[in-house]
């Protein structure tokens, strides 16, 4: 069976450990941001590595936790990676919800760094 | 009131123009792709406009109607443009389903052309 692209294994690896850090121990995402990403979470900017961090640490629930029912990757011009990630997350005892993010993540000095994030609930206009 | 960044206006122009393209013609989307583009549907690779544009000319469907919830866009460092859309779509008679896209954008010869496109229908493994 063939080897996954690059791109895939990058993209996989980083989905992977960002839930990980995500669920455990959030302030640790810190690493994987830098001065210059940004962050549009449900339609609020955040720009650089420490308002992304402050964003993230003060989200108001004790635990969470994601899964994932579907992720895609994909190389770009510019020899980045693209991924999208389709999954659910459960805050505290609030019931499950569906989420959409989307990740841009660049190397910079042998390491593959989130220069882009966006991260939005799965609330549809139905009807 | 400020007026939106440069990149929102580019990148809901083209989220505007792409699902009305879609919706009355969808043929006529080979415009906004490049040989080099990629497309994910639903989980399946298609490299370059040819590939892209027969895959979207044979979905089997006669009629499609888009709308959009949210959309966010974001500046990338290689002076791209990431924009991600969470909307609903129905297709025919079929009942109407959320979808989640996203598209990198890259300012070529002066136009705006689509490099990534990945679009997923909003199926979550809820419990």
């Amino acid at each position: 069976m063939a080897e996954k692209p690059m791109w895939e294994q990058i993209g996989a690896g980083f989905v992977q450990h960002y839930y990980q850090q995500f669920d455990s121990n959030r302030v640790l995402l810190a690493d994987l941001y830098t001065e210059a990403s940004c962050l549009t979470w449900e339609g609020q900017g955040f720009q650089g590595k420490n308002a992304i961090m402050e964003k993230l640490t003060n989200l108001p629930f004790q635990k969470i936790q994601h899964s994932i029912t579907a992720q895609d990757h994909q190389p770009t011009q510019d020899s980045c990676v693209i991924s999208m990630v389709v999954g659910q997350l459960k805050v505290d005892d609030d019931p499950v919800m569906g989420f959409h993010q989307l990740f841009l993540l660049k190397n910079i000095d042998n390491k593959w760094i989130c220069s882009n994030d966006m991260f939005r609930l799965a609330l549809h206009n139905f009807g | 009131m400020g007026d939106k960044p440069i990149w929102e206006q580019i990148g809901s122009s083209f989220v505007q123009h792409y699902y009305q393209l879609f919706d009355t013609d969808r043929t006529q989307l080979g415009a906004i792709y490049i040989d080099a583009s990629c497309l994910t549907w639903e989980g399946q690779q298609f490299q370059g406009k040819a590939a892209i544009v027969e895959k979207l000319s044979s979905l089997p469907f006669q009629k499609i109607a888009h709308s959009i919830t949210a959309q966010d866009h974001q500046p990338t460092p290689d002076s791209c443009i990431l924009s991600m859309v969470v909307g609903q779509l129905k297709a025919d008679d079929d009942p109407i389903m959320g979808f989640h896209q996203m598209f990198l954008l890259k300012n070529i010869n002066d136009a705006w052309v689509c490099t990534n496109d990945m679009f997923r229908l909003a199926l979550h493994n809820f419990g």
